[in-house]
């Protein structure tokens, strides 16, 4: 079922066909990855936040950076994970990486792992671990806040985490200094806060995809998040604030006029439908 | 405690692997023969009154277990030692879903195969990319490279690589990246200030969308940060529409939705749950 | 410091009492008194949208969204029931498509009773019952394959949406289909409103099954969770107050909550 031919310039103007909204977007994204308008990022609260958790941590104290997230969110969460491991090695803090959903997200994060740590002269098992993907959820949750080497057992390649030396003297969640949950998936956050957070007061940070921020503000209000990055911008800040300037960094240019396109098309598509509702006439698109 | 006494004499540590792997058997056996004979003893109102018992008690040990008074240091109650085991036993008996959930993909496409039905190419590629994954993910894994892992790779690796990185990651964030476009032309189409309060709202949404962004940031760039005028930069604006008009509306949300969970939870909880899905009313 | 590990009174009894209210609405409704439930446009529409398909003599697809068993694909599966039967009195074909391997054989069962409630069980076709793929954006390409193919004239969209909503939806509405969603969720709601006719939201969607079928047991639960937010609403009410006057430390509220100092 097609709408009609439109006949009149504001009905034009309210009915460009959507291959061409495709074109001009596709071309704004190609002009600015080509040719870059620098604009300076300022780091935002919730950012800074991220970073001084990070800071925070006593030095007896892991680091857990969840990665729950995939291929599909890797331009916002990847470069979000990679800002985190950069301050977590910049501070001199261990960490660790795991995921409850989806396995995707280990590897890649093992991979942003391993490029920094090449960087900082970071040793696997000594300066970081990945614990891997682990299935259960709530249970897995459950289980580590009383025993973690129980809970998660072996690591990334096979390794029981016990015989890790940065695991030596972890038990269970008051060894944790923090959480960091990377996560383009809803029901993660309320599981952390439920059954980690709440109980036994472990700080816990985010960063989340730009379209699920908004509703995790609530709890960055009422300080169960300590900070929060929200999509590639939050990605972007904390690059600037680790001195890392990376994919954020360049998606951030291409968003910014993105944004304008997109706002430059509603406003077109009102100008059509208030010429049309001046001519009597009200199109629907 | 007498039941945990009772079940350690019943189920003692298996004394050597092999014990271990026959008490397995034994258990599946003995599961399978079970179901089997539940299945065929109770009719549809037997095996009902049976999946109502186990929600039952399966809801009360959770609840029970948070809100029965607790003791000591730390504090406990008689079931919250079980959480562990029980969390435990439930995983594992989620992980038996996977393979659920692999058989019934086998079965689906094997059909379409087996009678080449319309789209049974699909079918094919399904099977050629799952035994591809399976085998060189697997096959990588237990190559048990040395961290890090060397210049040049098993041949298994490579391959393994190609799959993943070259082929599953990028085809990934191809398709999510398709909703840029969709929601230009969505937000194109459909944003039409109608009203006063469609009005508001695409002021909200054009402030929020631009303070994200560097763009906004730089436009209101002449105003001082550190002024009394700072927060009309659009970047605060943003930042204060995101925390004092959306955080209210999300935790009224939340709420709402908390308490319709509560009820409908409840609901299956007790087996109350009616219509035409759940049970009819009688 | 605080703890929500295990209940302390003051949940005990405030959890309690939420139960409590919401089985005496359904008791209270079972010995037949009336329960008033406000008109929701995106479950009144269900009839029309059935109906338009109909009409137009074109199928119905229905995606019960991305989640396993949860109660959220529960209450999709108790709608997908309510739209079968209304569907299969009216000879038009429904097919639904599935992401979750272990919703499969429940939606299928679900489907194929209602087919034999209405008394058609011979217009029952296991082939319309489709498990796509377990992966979200393979099973959003297989499921717009599938609207795009058989050319439906109504997309039903009831459960857990994620990112792939956008692209379920917004091929539906290319193809001219009328689109009816509802989603707990928030997060998917602002593109299920630009792109779709009706939209159920929040707790709507949990209202659902009292809706449509106006069952006693679940007209009388909904009626007793209103009665809970309302309780919630004076709680949080007398929250702000405590907050703004006391310091945190003497917030009696904030203790009994399990946040207090």
């Amino acid at each position: 079922m097609s709408a009609p031919q439109p006949t009149t310039l504001s009905d034009r103007i309210q009915q460009i066909p959507r291959h061409y909204v495709y074109l001009l977007l596709a071309g704004v994204v190609v002009w600015q990855l080509l040719f870059p308008i620098r604009l300076p990022i300022t780091p935002s609260v919730p950012t800074r936040g991220v970073y001084d958790a990070v800071a925070a941590v006593p030095d007896d104290k892991l680091i857990i950076i969840t990665t729950d997230w995939d291929a599909s969110t890797q331009a916002e969460t990847g470069p979000q994970t990679q800002a985190v491991i950069h301050a977590c090695f910049q501070n001199h803090k261990k960490f660790v990486i795991m995921n409850l959903q989806p396995p995707m997200g280990v590897k890649l994060a093992q991979d942003l792992a391993q490029e920094a740590a090449a960087e900082y002269g970071a040793v696997y098992g000594v300066d970081y671990a990945n614990w891997g993907y682990k299935y259960g959820y709530e249970n897995v949750l459950m289980a580590m806040a009383k025993n973690i080497p129980n809970a998660i057992g072996d690591d990334f390649y096979g390794k029981p985490v016990g015989e890790l030396p940065l695991m030596q003297g972890v038990e269970d969640i008051h060894a944790i200094g923090l959480v960091v949950i990377v996560t383009g998936l809803s029901a993660m956050t309320e599981m952390w806060v439920g059954l980690i957070q709440g109980p036994y007061n472990t700080p816990l940070a985010a960063a989340y995809t730009a379209v699920m921020a908004p509703i995790y503000y609530p709890y960055l209000d009422s300080d169960q998040l300590k900070g929060m990055l929200v999509g590639a911008k939050g990605a972007a800040e904390l690059e600037a604030m680790v001195d890392r300037p990376g994919k954020a960094v360049a998606i951030m240019n291409v968003q910014s006029w993105a944004h304008v396109l997109i706002i430059a098309l509603i406003l077109l598509g009102n100008l059509g439908y208030l010429f049309a509702r001046g001519r009597g006439g009200e199109r629907q698109p | 405690m007498w039941f945990s006494r009772l079940l350690q004499r019943l189920f003692p540590p298996a004394p050597t692997p092999a014990a271990l792997y026959l008490y397995l058997a034994l258990a599946v056996v003995g599961s399978i023969v079970i179901i089997v004979a539940l299945h065929r003893l109770l009719g549809p109102r037997g095996r009902r009154w049976l999946i109502a018992f186990v929600t039952f008690i399966a809801g009360l040990f959770f609840g029970l277990e948070y809100f029965y008074p607790v003791h000591g240091d730390p504090a406990k109650n008689f079931l919250t030692d079980w959480i562990e085991p029980v969390s435990v036993m439930l995983t594992v008996v989620g992980a038996f879903t996977v393979g659920l959930g692999i058989y019934s993909l086998l079965q689906v496409h094997g059909r379409n195969l087996a009678q080449r039905r319309p789209g049974w190419h699909n079918s094919l590629a399904f099977f050629l990319a799952t035994f591809a994954m399976l085998v060189f993910g697997m096959w990588e894994h237990y190559l048990h490279l040395p961290q890090p892992p060397p210049e040049v790779v098993p041949w298994p690796k490579g391959i393994y690589e190609i799959l993943f990185n070259g082929l599953f990651a990028p085809l990934q964030a191809a398709t999510f990246s398709l909703l840029a476009f969709y929601i230009a032309s969505a937000a194109y189409r459909a944003f039409r200030v109608r009203t006063g309060e469609a009005a508001l709202m695409m002021a909200a949404a054009f402030i929020v969308m631009i303070g994200q962004v560097p763009v906004g940031a730089w436009l209101t760039s002449f105003i001082p940060a550190d002024s009394p005028a700072a927060f009309f930069r659009l970047e605060m604006l943003g930042e204060w529409v995101l925390r004092w008009l959306n955080t209210p509306a999300q935790r009224g949300i939340i709420f709402g939705i908390a308490v319709g969970a509560l009820a409908m939870s409840l609901r299956i909880w007790l087996s109350l749950e009616r219509g035409t899905f759940f049970s009819e009313q009688s | 410091m605080g703890s929500l590990e295990h209940a302390n009174w003051f949940m005990r009894i405030l959890f309690l009492s939420l139960c409590a209210i919401i089985v005496a609405g359904v008791l209270l409704a079972q010995r037949g008194r009336e329960m008033f439930i406000r008109r929701i446009p995106g479950l009144t529409a269900i009839e029309e949208a059935v109906g338009r398909a109909t009409e137009m003599g074109r199928p119905i697809f229905f995606s019960p969204g991305l989640d396993s068993i949860n109660i959220v694909t529960l209450q999709a599966l108790a709608i997908l029931s309510y739209i079968v039967r209304l569907a299969a009195a009216q000879a038009t074909r429904i097919i639904v498509g599935l992401r979750s391997p272990i919703v499969y054989p429940v939606a299928e069962e679900s489907v194929r009773e209602a087919y034999d409630a209405v008394g058609r069980p011979e217009n029952f076709r296991p082939d319309d019952i489709r498990f796509i793929s377990d992966e979200q954006f393979a099973y959003a390409l297989g499921a717009v394959g599938i609207i795009s193919r058989e050319e439906v004239a109504t997309n039903f969209l009831f459960g857990a949406f994620y990112a792939e909503a956008l692209i379920l939806t917004e091929n539906g509405r290319a193809l001219g289909a009328l689109q009816v969603a509802g989603c707990p969720e928030p997060t998917q709601i602002p593109f299920f409103i630009a792109t779709c006719d009706y939209v159920v939201i929040g707790d709507e969607y949990y209202a659902a099954s009292a809706y449509l079928t106006r069952e006693p047991t679940l007209t009388g639960s909904l009626v007793g969770q209103d009665i809970c937010k309302a309780i919630v609403i004076a709680i949080i009410a007398l929250g702000v107050g405590l907050a703004t006057v006391f310091a945190p430390e003497k917030n009696f509220l904030l203790t009994w909550l399990g946040g207090g100092g």
